[in-house]
């Protein structure tokens, strides 16, 4: 009996847990560039669902109508709408407000995630969608849990997602540029380093990863709808990030699973009649923990 | 008669010297434009809310309850420098304490009130205990974490709130027409202005603004960061349940659903960074403005021949906009609506009338250390 209550939550809190991995790496993305907490990391993955979802199902909106392209382009069009709308965030938010105390910027964020919910409801009204997985079928059953492909490519493009960042921020000239900015603009400007780009590059890299997120999950956690992002996956993928000292990539792939893990296990093992709501109180109880024991992280330096 | 709308200051220059403005005293002309404003305003709000119909009133005590959780807000972001991202918490706690002490307990309206406030302070100085060892962007995280387990623990508690699916919170009695509510609500909202005031124009109001430009400045000079910055949540959580209770008797029946992350927390904040903060005569402004915008835009849509659908997302584009209203404030305007209601209320009160002079408080808006 006991293989019933750990086995599923805790496949399932793998495959959640990659998912918010996914956009933890973008808020870490984000933050070791211009130390900026993202509140608009979640509408990334939502305007990724809706994308993915509208491209994939031809849509008629406004002016603009799109015949049915397909689940694969759909995929594509949800990673590129959420790139855009990182740059757009960059661009026309971020950029201004780049000299001011960083709350502005949160706040600011924030804005940024409150539009985006509202043109979600238009888009969506509050309906709830579920989006097609990419690849159908299970290929093969673990302890009387059947595991889907789809949950199989989100662990996938996380661990490609977090070798391929790591390896950028150790590696690569780029990656030493955009950790030099963040520690010291001036001498990085002076240094040849053009900012605006580096910027460009975290922002679009983390609304592109968020999109992912948007593109991946909700095929595997059953719907989306409109603050989506917001409700389901920024507080998870920030706690995440916190507990890889919002620096460190492979801490926020690890954080990430962490709080998959907890969060499912606590939705099984805990009967929801009488303590509803246990994986949010659980996630906030793992935060302040963190924040309070080791606000570190649990990796503990910048990597 | 002749309606005299500003004093005779066309001949001065432009750049007048303060000590002028001190010697500045209005025409009786100029006195007489100055009590026209609020006795037009109150005739105006009496004719408004008597023409049209009861609904109107109700929407537009929506208004206030918004603006008394923005006020409570501002205590928070634009007096001590703390970020609030869970407020959905704070205000559904109240309202639903305020349910469970009138249907429940069988307490008067204004027992409940009371009770949701204490109960308000009462969550918020907890809160503020963790952001005693939790600073800046970290502590906007525990408060969103905080907004959820709100959201989907506490208000689904059957012993507390009844499940979440609607709690019974009558409207007292002497108030129970739509109308006769908004002037209670308006009532409230007057009581919170006053202790606003109050508060800041005294020692401990000094004292968190003087958190919110350093903690460490302020502690070398003998300010008690951490008393002042629980005062500071005592305060903004106090504001919060009287929002809450006035937000269930208004709807007479508090469902969990209507206190969600995008509909409260995320709305207030907008309202209180365009309406200015730490600017009350600008956050109630926009809060009204807000209110009447949601309430006015799809029948000027429907008279303007839009689509239908533009009709009934109006309210949605509304809040598209204020998001971007916001950004557009913290770009480029950092006092907010402040800028506009500040020289009112100084010409009212028998100054000139200087636009950009909105007074005190620092040029940046949200300002707070990580």
């Amino acid at each position: 009996m006991l293989g019933v209550t750990l086995v599923t939550p805790i496949i399932l809190g793998l495959v959640q847990g990659a998912g918010f991995g996914l956009v933890a790496i973008g808020l870490v993305l984000i933050y070791k560039s211009t130390r900026v907490f993202n509140f608009a990391a979640g509408e990334f993955a939502t305007l990724g669902a809706f994308a993915s979802y509208h491209f994939s199902h031809g849509f008629n909106i406004l002016f603009i109508s799109i015949p049915k392209l397909g689940l694969w382009a759909g995929a594509v069009a949800g990673i590129a709408v959420g790139a855009a709308f990182g740059l757009l965030t960059e661009r026309f938010v971020v950029r201004p407000l780049s000299n001011r105390p960083k709350v502005t910027v949160l706040v600011a964020t924030a804005a940024i995630a409150t539009t985006a919910i509202a043109l979600e409801i238009v888009l969506g009204a509050t309906k709830s969608f579920r989006s097609g997985a990419l690849v159908s079928g299970h290929p093969f059953v673990l302890q009387g849990v059947s595991l889907l492909w789809q949950e199989l490519i989100v662990i996938f493009v996380l661990v490609l997602a977090g070798v391929g960042l790591a390896i950028f921020f150790g590696y690569t000239d780029l990656g030493l540029a955009t950790l030099a900015t963040s520690q010291e603009p001036t001498a990085s400007r002076l240094m040849g380093i053009r900012l605006n780009r580096i910027s460009m590059l975290t922002w679009g890299l983390a609304g592109a990863l968020g999109g992912l997120a948007g593109v991946l999950l909700p095929p595997v956690t059953g719907s989306f709808f409109a603050a989506y992002g917001t409700t389901d996956l920024l507080i998870a993928a920030f706690t995440a990030a916190v507990l890889g000292g919002m620096t460190s990539v492979p801490g926020a792939f690890l954080g990430g699973i962490l709080v998959g893990l907890v969060q499912n296990l606590a939705l099984s093992n805990v009967d929801q009649n009488h303590f509803p709501g246990a994986p949010a109180v659980a996630v906030l109880v793992v935060l302040i923990g963190v924040l309070v024991v080791r606000p570190t992280g649990i990796l503990g330096r910048e990597a | 008669m002749t309606t005299v709308l500003e004093p005779p200051t066309h001949d001065e220059p432009l750049d007048a010297a303060p000590a002028d403005d001190r010697d500045f005293r209005p025409t009786p002309g100029g006195w007489a434009a100055r009590a026209a404003l609020p006795i037009g305003s109150l005739l105006v709000l009496f004719f408004y809310l008597n023409h049209f119909a009861p609904v109107r009133a109700d929407n537009l005590s929506n208004g206030l309850i918004i603006a008394v959780g923005a006020l409570s807000l501002n205590v928070l972001v634009g007096y001590a420098g703390q970020i609030s991202l869970g407020h959905q918490a704070f205000i559904g706690i109240g309202a639903f304490t305020s349910a469970y002490v009138i249907s429940q307990s069988h307490q008067s309206f204004y027992v409940a009130l009371v009770v949701a406030a204490l109960v308000g302070a009462t969550q918020a100085v907890i809160l503020g205990l963790v952001a005693l060892r939790v600073r800046g962007l970290y502590f906007a995280l525990v408060t969103l974490a905080w907004g959820a387990v709100s959201e989907q623990c506490i208000f689904l508690l059957k012993g507390f709130t009844g499940g979440g699916a609607g709690a019974n919170a009558p409207k007292p009695g002497g108030f129970t027409t739509d109308r006769a509510y908004f002037v209670l609500v308006a009532i409230a909202l007057g009581v919170i202005l006053l202790i606003d005031w109050r508060m800041m124009a005294s020692k401990a109001g000094r004292a968190m603004q003087a958190l919110r430009e350093s903690p460490q400045v302020a502690a070398n000079y003998g300010v008690n960061v951490n008393a002042y910055t629980l005062l500071a949540f005592a305060v903004s959580g106090f504001y919060a349940g009287v929002a809450g209770a006035l937000y269930a008797s208004r709807r007479t029946t508090v469902q969990a659903v209507e206190f969600s992350f995008a509909s409260i927390a995320l709305t207030y904040l907008i309202v209180t960074v365009v309406g200015g903060l730490r600017k009350r005569g600008g956050i109630v402004a926009f809060a009204i403005l807000f209110e009447l915008g949601a309430e006015w835009l799809p029948d000027l849509a429907k008279s303007l021949g839009l689509p239908r659908s533009f009709q009934a997302n109006a309210g949605t584009y509304l809040q598209a906009v204020s998001g971007i209203l916001a950004i557009l404030t913290l770009i480029f305007q950092p006092e907010g609506l402040g800028t506009i209601t500040g020289p009112i209320g100084k010409w009212l009160k028998g100054e000139r009338f200087h636009l950009g002079h909105g007074g005190g408080g620092g040029a940046e808006g949200v300002n707070a250390r990580p």
